[in-house]
């Protein structure tokens, strides 16, 4: 990692002599291209600074540490589905599906092998990871809307399944035992912790996936399955590759929400909403771009506490809100908000530099 | 003579047409050999089959002696043929160097290690990058590394997909129409590239073009199809004179 940053510091710095010394337009952008991403690394880790100390800052009750857990959750479940919908281009409405197949994977073993948190989110994720490839392979030839519908098919059959299927305990639901990480019990703060070291592996995972040959692979198969496949892309593996990838990341997110509650029932984990709000935190953040799962996590798990603080009788207002908020995206900023506030940023910058001259 | 793509009495059907009929060419290796025809004769559909974009009915295609028409498409690169597009069919957003990446893509290695950027793959990805920027600098792409494709002129995308190809360290490049829509500049310009691609680099291209200009010009060996079956071979002057040649792009003469 430290040399990847320290690559695009070297490019920044020769960039900006490139300018200095009258450079034409492409090396300019080049030059804005990497000052962009020294940014969105600042950005980066101002963010993980302020969740780090967040907790023990003066002030912060302990239901708002609560809040801040569900809060990565999203975020994390988000990122999976970014590495499908944002990255390979295939739109999922099924998520809540691997977020119980994550939940209910390491409930299983949680209760009849008595595993800790950390191997609760291995085998977590290992099985989501397995449920994403042979779903990727069911699907292999639905694209567009069809694969939302089947996707959201697929949410269906695993509430129906965790609902019917004696072992997972149905609307009765399987009790938890209390938090263990490495033998040690570990309360709200520590699970709060916790949350926030996966979201930091599962996020460095991603940004070196994206950046990777195999992140080139998804986005060409996004932008034209022909000439990725006359590049020597296979089709069949790389989609099933995503799949599996995203449902496993979003799989964790299914780990962390179990032993969150220290419960799982068909009654939380076969609910529909699950994928639509993932999708929409991801649509609406940005589904290609680093940060949007973070922004639109933030503001779909968010919502519902922060209404609640000015509105006594909020009923379905949340919902409407969120709904707004994605026709209101789709239409303003269609690559999420993210991308629309560095356009607009640009855009008033040109503007203003304009002015002056 | 060594062959290095081959297809024998290849026939395609669609329904009741029949695209292709029967018909056989030759590409000598280290050549460029080019494929001509009145529109409709069935062009597109043979250079898709020789890249495996589609199944033949009857006949075979061989690479290097090596029979090919049940390979998935993605393996043609493995085996060292890349093709281009007539409608450029590049990755719009992405640069000018992501775009000649995904080229190589088959040299990535282990997808897994190469994900996690694992040390192997990070030596790999620096010397495929370097490469990527050495292609461009060569296809005068040099100045747009870092600029989206869908920014640039049209004769500078054609030359993006000629470097995709290219980076795919290919020893046969497919080129389907490089110069459609292309001024006399840019026209100029690529039959330059194809001409170095081919003497510099020593890979063979098969080329399906409308520019008589530049197909006469450029290559060593020329087949012409008429109606999906063979009509003509030989030199660009052989074919020049060839009177069958002659009456399908002109039609027959009354007299």
């Amino acid at each position: 990692m430290g040399c990847l940053v320290f690559k695009s510091g070297e490019r920044f710095k020769r960039c900006w002599q490139t300018i200095l010394a009258g450079a034409p337009m492409a090396d300019i952008n080049a030059a804005i291209k990497a000052k962009m991403v020294q940014r969105k690394w600042a950005a980066m880790g101002v963010l993980f600074l302020v969740a780090l100390i967040f907790p023990i800052a003066p002030g912060v009750e302990s239901w708002m540490a609560s809040e801040a857990t569900l809060i990565i959750m999203y975020i994390m479940a988000a990122q999976g589905v970014s590495i499908l919908t944002g990255y390979t281009g295939l739109v999922t409405v099924g998520h809540g599906g691997f977020l119980a197949v994550g939940a209910y994977a390491s409930a299983l073993s949680t209760k009849y092998l008595g595993t800790d948190l950390i191997t609760g989110i291995i085998v977590g994720a290992a099985m989501s990871a397995f449920v994403g490839w042979v779903l990727g392979l069911v699907f292999l030839r639905l694209s567009g809307a069809f694969m939302a519908i089947g996707t959201l098919g697929f949410a269906f059959f695993v509430g129906t399944v965790v609902n019917n299927v004696p072992i997972f305990e149905g609307r009765e639901g399987i009790s938890l035992p209390k938090n263990h990480v490495i033998g040690f019990e570990i309360g709200d703060i520590g699970f709060y912790y916790t949350a926030l070291a996966t979201l930091g592996l599962t996020t460095l995972f991603v940004s070196l996936l994206v950046r990777s040959g195999v992140g080139r692979a998804f986005m060409a198969l996004r932008d034209s399955e022909k000439a990725a496949e006359a590049s020597g892309v296979n089709r069949v593996f790389y989609r099933t590759l995503a799949f599996s990838l995203s449902a496993a990341v979003t799989g964790v997110a299914g780990v962390l929400f179990a032993h969150y509650v220290n419960y799982v029932s068909s009654e939380v984990f076969a609910d529909i909403w699950y994928s639509v709000d993932f999708l929409v935190a991801t649509v609406v953040g940005g589904s290609a771009v680093l940060l949007g799962p973070f922004v639109g996590g933030l503001f779909v798990a968010f919502l519902p506490t922060f209404i609640e603080l000015f509105v006594d009788q909020p009923g379905d207002l949340a919902f409407i809100i969120k709904g707004g908020a994605l026709i209101f995206v789709l239409i303003a900023a269609p690559a999420g908000v993210v991308v629309g506030l560095v356009q607009l940023f640009r855009w008033l910058r040109g503007k203003l530099g304009g002015d002056t001259q | 003579m060594t062959s290095h793509l081959r297809c024998d009495e290849v026939t395609v059907r669609f329904g009741g047409v029949v695209a292709c009929n029967k018909i056989s060419l030759d590409v000598e290796e280290g050549k460029v050999i080019g494929l001509i025809g009145p529109n409709g004769a069935g062009k597109t559909t043979l250079f898709n089959v020789l890249s495996r974009f589609q199944d033949c009915d009857d006949g075979h295609v061989y690479y290097r002696d090596q029979q090919i028409d049940a390979k998935n498409t993605h393996d043609m690169i493995d085996l060292g043929m890349a093709r281009t597009f007539q409608n450029i069919n590049l990755f719009a957003e992405q640069t000018t160097l992501e775009n000649i990446l995904i080229g190589a893509h088959h040299l990535i290695g282990n997808p897994f290690s190469n994900m996690l950027w694992l040390p192997s793959a990070r030596r790999n990805e620096r010397e495929l990058t370097d490469r990527a920027v050495e292609i461009a600098e060569m296809l005068n792409l040099g100045d747009e590394l870092d600029n989206p494709v869908k920014n640039l002129p049209y004769g500078h995308q054609k030359r993006v997909e000629m470097a995709r190809a290219l980076a795919a360290k290919p020893e046969m490049i497919l080129l389907d129409e490089p110069v459609a829509g292309c001024n006399d500049e840019e026209t100029a310009e690529l039959k330059e590239i194809v001409k170095r691609i081919n003497t510099e680099l020593g890979i063979t291209i098969f080329l399906v073009e409308h520019d008589m200009a530049m197909v006469m010009t450029v290559c060593d060996y020329i087949y012409v199809i008429n109606f999906g079956a063979n009509l003509a071979q030989g030199t660009p002057s052989e074919i020049q004179s060839n009177r069958d040649v002659i009456k399908a792009y002109l039609g027959e003469d009354d007299e």
